[in-house]
Protein backbone atom coordinates (compact mmCIF):
# COMPACT_ATOMS: atom_id res chain seq x y z
CA UNK A 1 0.00 0.00 0.00
CA UNK A 2 1.61 3.50 -1.16
CA UNK A 3 2.63 5.44 2.14
CA UNK A 4 -0.24 8.32 0.56
CA UNK A 5 -3.34 5.81 1.55
CA UNK A 6 -2.30 4.64 4.68
CA UNK A 7 -4.29 5.98 7.50
CA UNK A 8 -3.02 7.63 10.55
CA UNK A 9 -4.11 7.13 14.40
CA UNK A 10 -6.99 10.01 13.92
CA UNK A 11 -8.12 8.54 11.03
CA UNK A 12 -8.81 4.75 12.64
CA UNK A 13 -12.21 3.93 14.35
CA UNK A 14 -11.98 1.17 17.18
CA UNK A 15 -13.80 -2.07 15.10
CA UNK A 16 -11.89 -0.70 12.21
CA UNK A 17 -10.98 -4.25 10.30
CA UNK A 18 -7.89 -3.77 7.35
CA UNK A 19 -8.02 -5.17 4.46
CA UNK A 20 -6.59 -8.53 4.40
CA UNK A 21 -2.74 -9.04 3.00
CA UNK A 22 -1.38 -12.50 2.27
CA UNK A 23 2.47 -13.53 1.54
CA UNK A 24 3.96 -16.18 0.53
CA UNK A 25 6.38 -18.01 3.16
CA UNK A 26 9.49 -18.82 0.46
CA UNK A 27 12.42 -20.46 1.74
CA UNK A 28 14.23 -17.46 1.18
CA UNK A 29 12.38 -15.47 3.50
CA UNK A 30 12.93 -18.08 6.21
CA UNK A 31 16.34 -18.71 5.72
CA UNK A 32 16.87 -14.74 6.16
CA UNK A 33 15.06 -15.14 8.96
CA UNK A 34 16.89 -17.87 10.96
CA UNK A 35 20.08 -16.49 9.87
CA UNK A 36 19.18 -12.84 11.71
CA UNK A 37 18.14 -14.51 15.09
CA UNK A 38 21.49 -17.21 14.85
CA UNK A 39 17.92 -20.03 15.23
CA UNK A 40 20.00 -23.58 15.01
CA UNK A 41 16.62 -26.08 15.89
CA UNK A 42 16.57 -28.64 13.47
CA UNK A 43 12.35 -28.25 13.34
CA UNK A 44 13.27 -24.91 11.11
CA UNK A 45 16.61 -26.03 9.32
CA UNK A 46 15.48 -29.52 8.12
CA UNK A 47 12.40 -30.27 8.46
CA UNK A 48 11.10 -26.83 6.83
CA UNK A 49 8.69 -25.37 9.29
CA UNK A 50 8.46 -21.79 9.91
CA UNK A 51 9.18 -20.68 13.20
CA UNK A 52 6.28 -19.28 14.89
CA UNK A 53 8.16 -15.66 14.97
CA UNK A 54 8.54 -15.42 11.47
CA UNK A 55 4.96 -15.69 11.24
CA UNK A 56 4.33 -12.95 14.01
CA UNK A 57 6.78 -11.22 11.91
CA UNK A 58 4.86 -11.25 8.77
CA UNK A 59 1.99 -10.61 10.17
CA UNK A 60 3.77 -7.14 12.18
CA UNK A 61 4.34 -6.60 8.23
CA UNK A 62 1.17 -6.82 7.25
CA UNK A 63 -0.07 -4.14 10.14
CA UNK A 64 3.09 -2.05 9.33
CA UNK A 65 1.20 -2.02 5.57
CA UNK A 66 -1.58 -0.65 6.47
CA UNK A 67 -1.01 1.92 9.12
CA UNK A 68 1.59 4.28 9.45
CA UNK A 69 2.50 5.10 13.08
CA UNK A 70 4.42 8.52 13.34
CA UNK A 71 8.00 8.75 14.30
CA UNK A 72 8.35 8.38 18.01
CA UNK A 73 5.94 5.56 18.45
CA UNK A 74 6.99 2.42 20.53
CA UNK A 75 5.91 -0.98 20.29
CA UNK A 76 5.05 -1.70 24.42
CA UNK A 77 3.48 -4.75 24.22
CA UNK A 78 3.10 -8.15 22.88
CA UNK A 79 0.72 -10.88 22.97
CA UNK A 80 1.33 -14.31 20.69
CA UNK A 81 -0.89 -17.78 20.25
CA UNK A 82 0.47 -19.98 18.10
CA UNK A 83 -2.03 -22.84 16.90
CA UNK A 84 -0.52 -24.59 14.18
CA UNK A 85 2.62 -24.89 12.36
CA UNK A 86 3.09 -24.24 8.57
CA UNK A 87 5.29 -25.11 6.18
CA UNK A 88 7.80 -23.35 4.08
CA UNK A 89 6.20 -22.49 0.75
CA UNK A 90 2.29 -22.01 2.29
CA UNK A 91 0.43 -18.70 2.14
CA UNK A 92 -0.14 -17.05 5.30
CA UNK A 93 -2.89 -14.21 5.40
CA UNK A 94 -2.97 -11.41 8.35
CA UNK A 95 -6.31 -9.53 9.05
CA UNK A 96 -5.63 -6.88 11.53
CA UNK A 97 -8.16 -4.67 13.58
CA UNK A 98 -8.47 -1.88 16.29
CA UNK A 99 -9.19 -3.24 19.36
CA UNK A 100 -8.59 0.05 21.66
CA UNK A 101 -7.73 3.67 21.39
CA UNK A 102 -6.30 5.56 24.72
CA UNK A 103 -5.20 8.89 25.21
CA UNK A 104 -3.01 9.27 28.62
CA UNK A 105 -2.09 12.87 28.58
CA UNK A 106 1.07 13.42 26.02
CA UNK A 107 0.39 9.69 25.01
CA UNK A 108 -1.94 7.95 22.89
CA UNK A 109 -2.22 4.04 22.87
CA UNK A 110 -3.50 2.06 20.19
CA UNK A 111 -3.92 -1.95 20.38
CA UNK A 112 -4.39 -4.03 16.77
CA UNK A 113 -5.54 -7.17 16.70
CA UNK A 114 -3.79 -9.84 14.15
CA UNK A 115 -5.07 -12.63 13.14
CA UNK A 116 -3.22 -15.31 10.92
CA UNK A 117 -4.59 -17.95 8.30
CA UNK A 118 -2.66 -20.44 6.27
CA UNK A 119 -4.35 -21.39 3.01
CA UNK A 120 -6.68 -23.47 4.47
CA UNK A 121 -8.14 -20.03 5.97
CA UNK A 122 -7.81 -22.12 9.17
CA UNK A 123 -6.25 -20.07 12.04
CA UNK A 124 -3.26 -20.62 12.52
CA UNK A 125 -1.97 -17.61 14.90
CA UNK A 126 -2.88 -14.37 16.44
CA UNK A 127 -1.22 -11.07 18.13
CA UNK A 128 -2.15 -7.91 20.32
CA UNK A 129 0.20 -5.51 19.37
CA UNK A 130 0.36 -2.65 21.83
CA UNK A 131 1.85 0.86 20.74
CA UNK A 132 2.29 4.44 22.10
CA UNK A 133 2.28 7.10 20.34
CA UNK A 134 3.09 10.92 20.56
CA UNK A 135 -0.04 13.31 20.70
CA UNK A 136 0.96 16.17 17.83
CA UNK A 137 1.73 19.41 18.93
CA UNK B 1 18.98 -28.92 22.65
CA UNK B 2 17.38 -31.94 23.60
CA UNK B 3 13.45 -30.71 24.42
CA UNK B 4 12.96 -31.28 28.26
CA UNK B 5 11.40 -33.84 30.07
CA UNK B 6 7.44 -33.43 31.53
CA UNK B 7 8.12 -35.46 33.92
CA UNK B 8 11.31 -33.97 35.20
CA UNK B 9 9.63 -29.83 35.24
CA UNK B 10 8.31 -28.53 38.79
CA UNK B 11 7.08 -25.68 39.61
CA UNK B 12 10.44 -23.78 39.86
CA UNK B 13 12.50 -25.38 37.34
CA UNK B 14 14.49 -23.23 35.27
CA UNK B 15 14.31 -23.52 31.32
CA UNK B 16 17.80 -23.90 29.53
CA UNK B 17 18.70 -19.87 28.98
CA UNK B 18 20.08 -18.15 25.94
CA UNK B 19 22.45 -15.81 25.53
CA UNK B 20 23.25 -13.57 21.85
CA UNK B 21 25.20 -10.71 20.59
CA UNK B 22 23.35 -7.89 18.81
CA UNK B 23 24.97 -7.07 16.15
CA UNK B 24 23.83 -4.56 13.56
CA UNK B 25 24.05 -7.33 10.62
CA UNK B 26 21.41 -8.91 12.27
CA UNK B 27 19.42 -6.53 12.69
CA UNK B 28 19.44 -5.30 8.63
CA UNK B 29 18.54 -9.06 8.26
CA UNK B 30 15.72 -8.93 10.37
CA UNK B 31 14.51 -5.71 8.31
CA UNK B 32 15.11 -7.59 5.09
CA UNK B 33 13.22 -11.02 6.37
CA UNK B 34 10.45 -9.20 8.21
CA UNK B 35 10.04 -6.03 6.24
CA UNK B 36 10.02 -3.54 8.98
CA UNK B 37 12.65 -1.04 7.61
CA UNK B 38 11.33 1.44 10.62
CA UNK B 39 14.82 4.01 10.22
CA UNK B 40 15.22 4.18 14.24
CA UNK B 41 16.91 0.36 13.68
CA UNK B 42 18.49 1.02 10.12
CA UNK B 43 19.90 4.61 9.79
CA UNK B 44 22.11 6.07 12.96
CA UNK B 45 21.88 9.74 11.86
CA UNK B 46 17.79 9.45 12.09
CA UNK B 47 17.99 7.14 15.47
CA UNK B 48 20.20 9.70 16.57
CA UNK B 49 17.72 12.04 16.43
CA UNK B 50 14.89 10.40 18.25
CA UNK B 51 14.35 9.60 21.83
CA UNK B 52 16.52 6.37 21.44
CA UNK B 53 19.35 8.28 20.98
CA UNK B 54 20.65 6.07 18.11
CA UNK B 55 20.20 2.87 16.66
CA UNK B 56 17.84 0.07 18.45
CA UNK B 57 17.13 -4.20 17.73
CA UNK B 58 13.74 -4.68 16.38
CA UNK B 59 11.57 -5.52 19.70
CA UNK B 60 10.42 -8.65 17.79
CA UNK B 61 13.95 -9.92 17.43
CA UNK B 62 14.75 -10.24 21.09
CA UNK B 63 10.98 -11.65 21.79
CA UNK B 64 12.61 -14.18 18.87
CA UNK B 65 14.64 -14.91 21.17
CA UNK B 66 12.36 -16.07 24.02
CA UNK B 67 10.58 -17.77 21.17
CA UNK B 68 13.76 -19.74 20.22
CA UNK B 69 13.98 -21.25 24.18
CA UNK B 70 10.43 -21.75 24.19
CA UNK B 71 11.13 -24.44 20.81
CA UNK B 72 14.49 -25.68 22.28
CA UNK B 73 12.59 -26.21 25.56
CA UNK B 74 8.80 -27.99 24.39
CA UNK B 75 9.70 -28.64 20.51
CA UNK B 76 6.60 -29.07 18.13
CA UNK B 77 4.58 -28.63 21.55
CA UNK B 78 5.25 -24.69 21.11
CA UNK B 79 4.43 -24.61 17.93
CA UNK B 80 0.64 -25.83 18.36
CA UNK B 81 -0.23 -24.63 21.84
CA UNK B 82 2.52 -21.62 22.69
CA UNK B 83 1.29 -18.03 23.56
CA UNK B 84 3.48 -14.72 24.65
CA UNK B 85 2.20 -11.88 26.66
CA UNK B 86 5.51 -9.62 27.28
CA UNK B 87 6.18 -6.28 27.78
CA UNK B 88 9.11 -4.45 26.44
CA UNK B 89 11.18 -2.01 28.74
CA UNK B 90 13.84 -1.08 27.62
CA UNK B 91 15.59 -1.29 23.73
CA UNK B 92 18.16 -3.64 22.92
CA UNK B 93 21.11 -2.08 21.18
CA UNK B 94 23.87 -3.12 18.86
CA UNK B 95 26.46 -4.01 20.71
CA UNK B 96 24.28 -5.58 23.78
CA UNK B 97 24.08 -9.02 24.83
CA UNK B 98 21.12 -10.24 25.66
CA UNK B 99 20.62 -13.10 28.08
CA UNK B 100 17.30 -14.81 27.92
CA UNK B 101 15.78 -17.16 31.19
CA UNK B 102 12.60 -18.66 31.79
CA UNK B 103 11.09 -20.47 34.83
CA UNK B 104 8.07 -22.49 35.48
CA UNK B 105 5.93 -21.12 37.29
CA UNK B 106 3.16 -23.15 37.39
CA UNK B 107 1.58 -26.63 35.99
CA UNK B 108 -1.56 -27.83 35.53
CA UNK B 109 -3.44 -30.88 34.62
CA UNK B 110 -6.40 -31.45 33.23
CA UNK B 111 -7.87 -34.39 31.75
CA UNK B 112 -6.52 -33.76 28.02
CA UNK B 113 -3.92 -31.85 28.37
CA UNK B 114 -0.97 -30.10 30.99
CA UNK B 115 -0.53 -26.34 30.82
CA UNK B 116 2.98 -25.57 31.83
CA UNK B 117 3.19 -21.77 32.77
CA UNK B 118 6.88 -19.58 32.58
CA UNK B 119 8.23 -16.41 33.74
CA UNK B 120 10.08 -14.68 30.79
CA UNK B 121 12.87 -12.61 31.38
CA UNK B 122 15.20 -11.16 28.97
CA UNK B 123 17.97 -8.83 30.46
CA UNK B 124 20.98 -7.25 28.79
CA UNK B 125 25.01 -7.25 29.93
CA UNK B 126 24.30 -4.72 32.57
CA UNK B 127 21.40 -6.47 34.08
CA UNK B 128 18.73 -4.16 32.86
CA UNK B 129 15.04 -5.70 31.99
CA UNK B 130 14.74 -5.63 27.77
CA UNK B 131 11.51 -7.80 27.85
CA UNK B 132 9.34 -9.69 30.90
CA UNK B 133 6.27 -11.37 30.68
CA UNK B 134 5.13 -15.03 30.73
CA UNK B 135 4.11 -17.74 28.10
CA UNK B 136 2.38 -20.31 28.70
CA UNK B 137 2.48 -23.99 26.49
CA UNK B 138 -0.63 -26.57 26.14
CA UNK B 139 1.09 -30.28 25.74
CA UNK B 140 -1.39 -32.97 25.14
CA UNK B 141 -1.59 -35.83 27.65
Amino acid sequence: MPESEKLDYDQLEVGHEFPPVSYRLDKSMVEMFLEAVEEVNSLYRDMEIVPPMALAARAMAALAECVSPPPGSIHISQELEFQSAVKTGETITCVARILRKQERGKLRIMIVGLDVFNQSQEKIAAAKTSFMLPVPD
Amino acid sequence: MTPVKLNDLREGSDLPGIKKDIKQERVNQYAEASGDFNPIHLDEEFARNTPAGGRIAHGMLILAYASEMMTAAFDRNWLTGGKLNVRFKIPARPGDTITVSGKVTKLEKNEENTLIYCAILCTNQDGETVITGDATVTIKN
